[in-house]
């Protein structure tokens, strides 16, 4: 299961570049991601998400979800709803994240003012998750054949030993899909988590700078429970987002039922 | 008065043999201070934008840099491209070749929108797609009419990537708003900090935040920038893609390619008059390379000083080199006339330099300092640049003044030089007025004649006929249109000049007013109240229209809502309006955030507190854009008392600078008046007189008046410096005149002979001044630029005014004034 929580971690594996440029792949590097795809994420997950907004003028923004992801064989499901602010509590979101490649993942915006629910083209993934720095295509699982990866050296962060991984989307249409040309990523020895990564968008020059501030071992799984992404043009920060996960608990008895647009249309739980 | 006079003669000369006596340990010292001023070179910066015109504490700048610090920059690169069909398969796929071609390889490029991209919101059943218009590039022509319908009916494209007869369409570029310089290195994990998140204050302790204020996109980038969008363009190219570029980014790079080649040329053409004239004069090869030297060092040092103290040059500076080249060198030429005549008659090197400055030091002291407070009189001018141009022309006069009195007495004394004993040139043609000869006749001479026998004769009907002329130059004087207008300075026949014509015709506009308004809180934009009123304020603009301004677009954020409504309720025309709910706003806004645009950056803050309205207007004039401005003002006060408006953007810019330039030229040409008249006062040492003797130097400037006004040209900010630049150079030769004509009429007792002695005299020096100062306003004439065309044509022939005017009305005057009297002046 993926779960919405590890955000930042599928982000890790979009790493992502221009048109492959025929850049070697290296087979240590895309073994260290493969483990990092297949490490145990936990499955039949709720917990609340604190999502902090800061924009280039110190002004703060904050938004409160409630979520619950449950894996369904390969694919993921998971429903969010708003808890504050007032104006847009019980907006609620469906995601079906598909494995199957060839399928368009399946989004769905509920709005209570409007009445109705509306299912979101999922064709552009590179734009903006809530107003965050997240992408929709960060959201998302990726896979990795789709991306060239090369490892750059062995380093430490706090005293935590990583792996340093480029990796550069293998076609100029999965960088436009993704939004990224570029990646670095430094995936941690013990946890097999990405606690780093710096991804170059492909227009605007900006560079987002990625990183897990708090992780936790919760029922035995590495959680990333503070995150920050800061979005920068050179020194200029242009925003920043500040994920919080608290309530985080794993195999949770979460009935099928709950990841329907019924559910969705009836807002918090 | 003369006793002060001879004391003052005696210090130059003990000075000049200090100089002397140590000309090695001076020359070092000189050379050191050149070097250093030199070596700062390196540093200048260009600015040819349009808010460098503006002081860095200038409200109005203040607050246009708050809103490019919020939404961007807003002015746009626009590349255009014509064809009889813009929806044809074919075409299309040029345009998408380009787009990602300028997409990927244009450097400091932010954002790029064109038809490829263009936002498309649609609504299907239970469905909301907001994606790029060509997201599924058709297959045939079904496909083909869809999008060309959806893309003809979408007002947002409407005059800004499709022109409304839909044969033209534009891709718009806009670049990052601040400078790439000490940018993060591409490549390495850096960037990262190790402090821990404190989520409940998030933003203390952040190093991220320590940062400076953000350089805006320099020139140099803007330029990099311009010059990649050219060659790309050029590879697209072809008969049946025909494209071009406009925009103010464009044309900033034009004004200042043409700056650079301009300022060559100028300082060529000053220094080839100047080195003729001086051969000319002297006859040797010292006496050519000795004040070019001088005046040289003067140039560079001045250019240094700009450098160091960080000054830019901009547009109207880029006349300083060869002005200062053409107003410093008299002071030079004054010191070798009577050195090489001294040295000629057999007098020693140090004597013959000690008696030229004692001669010439007071007057070169005098004429350089009035030069200088003519030039000073800008320094407090409200437009940056033409405050600059005051302040660093009249450093630069300073320093080639100390560079005449100091290096140039240094460099006789150490240089070998051939006395031509006996033979003296300086008698054959002379600059300073004591010098010069009256026993031959040349066409000179029958010129001066006449020019005394006028005056003397009949002083009153000389005076007349001026006060008529006056009169008829105010009258038209009074026609003078004031105008700021930077496209038109370009030559009629550019490219940039042309593109930006007829896209501002085509699209009903390239620039805009800006109209920022602040509801001071959170989520102040969530009132539908407010909403209607922004959405009403942009239905009236649409319909305004005066002379020259139009309104071709009014867009805001609601614009966005009116498009997300439409499209949740099937694509109902009907409900292409803002909701009047303001649950129904919140969440339309929060759709729109969630489906896939970054677009609301553009219309508002994160906060939501702020809204953006844009006006598109089309490039003009910034005096047609005044009462428009006027109307903005108006609407925006009455029509939101709770709200705190700001109106800024380009026109704003544009409309500033005129209304500064008219409050300085009009600040300025008073300051020059009056110090101008305590020195002369303080010279000639009587009240009336020196008041008399601004006669002559006020008189060409309100004939220059009357022939901007009869002839239609502009007052701009370049022939606004005209005025100034001339009082300040016009009264070197009225000080020669009132000088010389005081001396002789102390000697004849007879202001007629006096007249003709002085106009043989020193009347002959004036004459060879003003030459080599109108040809070097003259030279700008050369220029493809208009404004430095009317310039040069202004400040030339005012300066021949004022030597006509120091040979008629001022012999006139002083023969009236001294008629019945015998006493001394």
């Amino acid at each position: 299961m993926k779960q919405l929580l590890f955000v930042l971690f599928p982000i890790l594996v979009n790493m992502i570049l221009f048109p492959g440029l025929c850049i070697a792949d290296d087979a240590r590097a895309r073994q260290i991601m493969q483990a990092v795809e297949d490490r145990d994420d936990g499955d039949n997950q709720t917990t609340d998400m604190l999502m902090v907004l800061i924009d280039k003028n110190k002004k703060l923004r904050k938004k409160f979800f409630q979520n619950y992801s449950k894996d369904f064989g390969k694919d993921t499901k998971r429903i969010m709803f708003i808890k504050s602010p007032a104006q847009i509590k019980n907006t609620g979101f469906l995601t079906f994240d598909y494995d199957d490649e060839a399928k368009d993942d399946n989004q769905w915006l509920f709005l209570p003012a409007v009445g109705k629910t509306k299912r979101i083209a999922s064709s552009d993934k590179s734009s903006s998750f809530m107003g965050s720095d997240l992408n929709y295509s960060d959201m998302t699982s990726r896979n990795l054949d789709d991306y060239n990866f090369r490892m750059l050296k062995e380093s430490s962060i706090k005293g935590q030993k990583v792996w340093i991984i480029e990796s550069i989307p293998k076609s100029r249409e999965i960088a436009d899909e993704i939004g990224y040309k570029k990646s670095i990523l430094a995936v941690g020895h013990d946890n097999f988590l990405v606690i780093r990564a710096k991804m170059w968008t492909n227009e605007g020059g900006y560079v987002k700078y990625l990183e897990a501030k708090k992780i936790q071992q919760i029922d035995g799984i590495w959680v990333i429970t503070q995150t920050q992404v800061s979005k920068k043009q050179g020194k200029a920060v242009k925003h920043k987002t500040l994920l919080e996960f608290t309530n985080v608990k794993f195999n949770q008895d979460l009935d099928e039922n709950i990841f329907t647009i019924r559910r969705l249309e009836k807002g918090l739980f | 008065m003369e006793s002060i006079r001879s004391r003052i003669e005696n210090r130059f000369e003990s000075f000049a043999h200090v100089l002397f006596d140590h000309r090695y340990k001076i020359l070092v010292v000189m050379l050191l201070f050149v070097f250093f001023l030199a070596s700062q070179i390196p540093r200048i910066r260009m600015d040819t934008s349009t808010e460098g015109f503006l002081h860095e504490t200038d409200p109005i700048l203040i607050e246009y840099e708050g809103f490019r610090d919020q939404f961007g920059r807003d002015e746009m690169a626009i590349v255009a491209v014509r064809s009889e069909n813009v929806f044809e398969i074919k075409f299309l796929e040029k345009l998408k070749d380009l787009h990602e071609d300028l997409r990927d390889n244009l450097p400091y490029l932010d954002d790029i929108t064109s038809l490829i991209n263009a936002r498309n919101t649609i609504g299907k059943a239970d469905e909301l797609i907001v994606e790029e218009l060509f997201e599924n590039w058709p297959v045939n022509d079904q496909d083909l009419d869809v999008l060309a319908r959806q893309a003809k009916q979408n007002p947002m494209y409407k005059n800004l990537l499709l022109s409304e007869d839909g044969k033209l369409t534009t891709i718009v570029l806009k670049t990052h708003t601040y400078s790439g310089q000490g940018g993060e290195t591409e490549d390495d994990l850096a960037g990262f900090s190790d402090e821990t998140l404190d989520i409940g204050d998030p933003l203390d302790g952040d190093a991220d935040w320590n940062i400076e204020k953000q350089v805006y996109l320099t020139d140099k980038e803007n330029s990099e920038f311009v010059a990649a969008l050219g060659s790309i363009l050029d590879q697209h190219r072809t008969d049946d893609f025909p494209v071009f570029m406009a925009g103010t980014p464009v044309v900033t790079d034009f004004l200042k390619q043409s700056m650079m080649s301009n300022m060559r040329r100028f300082m060529g053409i000053a220094l080839v008059t100047i080195s003729v004239f001086l051969f000319v004069m002297f006859r040797r090869l010292s006496g050519v390379l000795m004040p070019v030297f001088i005046v040289m060092v003067s140039l560079v040092s001045t250019v240094g000083l700009m450098a160091l103290t960080g000054v830019a040059i901009k547009i109207p500076t880029q006349i300083l080199p060869s002005f200062l080249l053409s107003v410093a060198v008299g002071a030079s030429v004054h010191i070798l006339v009577m050195f090489f005549q001294n040295f000629d008659r057999g007098e020693t090197k140090r004597d013959a330099i000690a008696h030229s400055l004692g001669h010439s030091g007071l007057a070169i002291l005098m004429t350089s300092l009035t030069t200088a407070a003519g030039l000073l009189s800008f320094s407090t001018a409200e437009v940056a640049p033409i405050a600059d141009l005051g302040l660093f022309a009249a450093g630069g006069v300073i320093l080639s003044l100390v560079y005449t009195l100091v290096f140039l007495p240094v460099l006789l004394s150490i240089f070998p030089i051939k006395s031509k004993f006996a033979k003296g040139i300086s008698e054959q043609l002379s600059v300073k007025g004591t010098l010069g000869s009256t026993g031959t006749s040349t066409p000179m001479d029958a010129v001066l004649n006449f020019a005394a026998r006028t005056s003397t004769q009949n002083p009153v009907k000389v005076l007349l006929t001026a006060l008529i002329l006056v009169v008829i130059a105010l009258t038209g004087a009074l026609k003078i249109e004031l105008s700021h207008d930077p496209v038109r300075w370009l030559p009629d026949q550019s490219d940039v000049r042309i593109s930006n014509e007829i896209l501002d015709h085509e699209l009903k506009g390239t620039t805009s007013i800006e109209v920022v308004v602040d509801t001071g809180k959170e989520n102040g934009l969530y009132d539908p109240d407010l909403l209607a009123r922004l959405e009403h304020s942009g239905q009236i603009f649409e319909t305004y229209k005066d002379d020259k301004v139009y309104v071709g677009k009014a867009f805001s954020l609601t614009m966005v809502l009116k498009e997300t409504n439409q499209a949740l309720h099937g694509n109902n025309a009907l409900f292409y309006k803002v909701p009047d709910n303001r649950d129904l706003i919140v969440q339309e806004l929060f759709l729109f955030e969630n489906s896939g645009s970054d677009d609301l950056e553009d219309f508002t803050d994160s906060q939501f507190s702020k809204a953006r309205l844009t006006l598109k207007l089309p490039f003009v004039d910034a005096i047609a854009y005044s009462s428009f401005m006027d109307h903005v003002q108006d609407h925006f006060q009455s029509g939101y008392p709770h709200e705190n408006i700001q109106i800024t953007g380009m026109v704003a810019i544009l409309s500033r600078v005129l209304t500064n330039a008219m409050h300085s030229m009009m600040k300025s040409y008073g300051y020059a008046f009056g110090v101008i008249t305590i020195l002369m006062v303080l010279l000639i040492g009587r009240v009336k007189i020196g008041f008399f003797s601004m006669i002559p130097n006020i008189y060409p400037i309100f004939i220059m008046l009357g022939v901007m006004g009869w002839f239609h040209i502009p007052m701009d900010l370049f022939t606004m410096l005209v005025g100034s630049i001339a009082i300040g150079l016009a009264v070197d030769d009225t000080i020669h005149f009132m000088h010389n004509f005081r001396r002789y009429y102390e000697k004849y007792q007879d202001p007629v002979a006096a007249v003709y002695e002085t106009l043989h005299t020193t009347g002959r020096a004036m004459l060879v001044t003003t030459c080599v100062l109108s040809i070097g306003f003259f030279t700008f004439m050369f220029s493809e630029m208009n404004n430095l065309f009317n310039f040069g044509f202004l400040a030339g022939f005012t300066l021949i005014l004022a030597l006509f005017s120091d040979y008629f009305i001022a012999p006139a005057i002083m023969v009236l004034v001294n008629k019945k009297s015998n006493s001394r002046l």
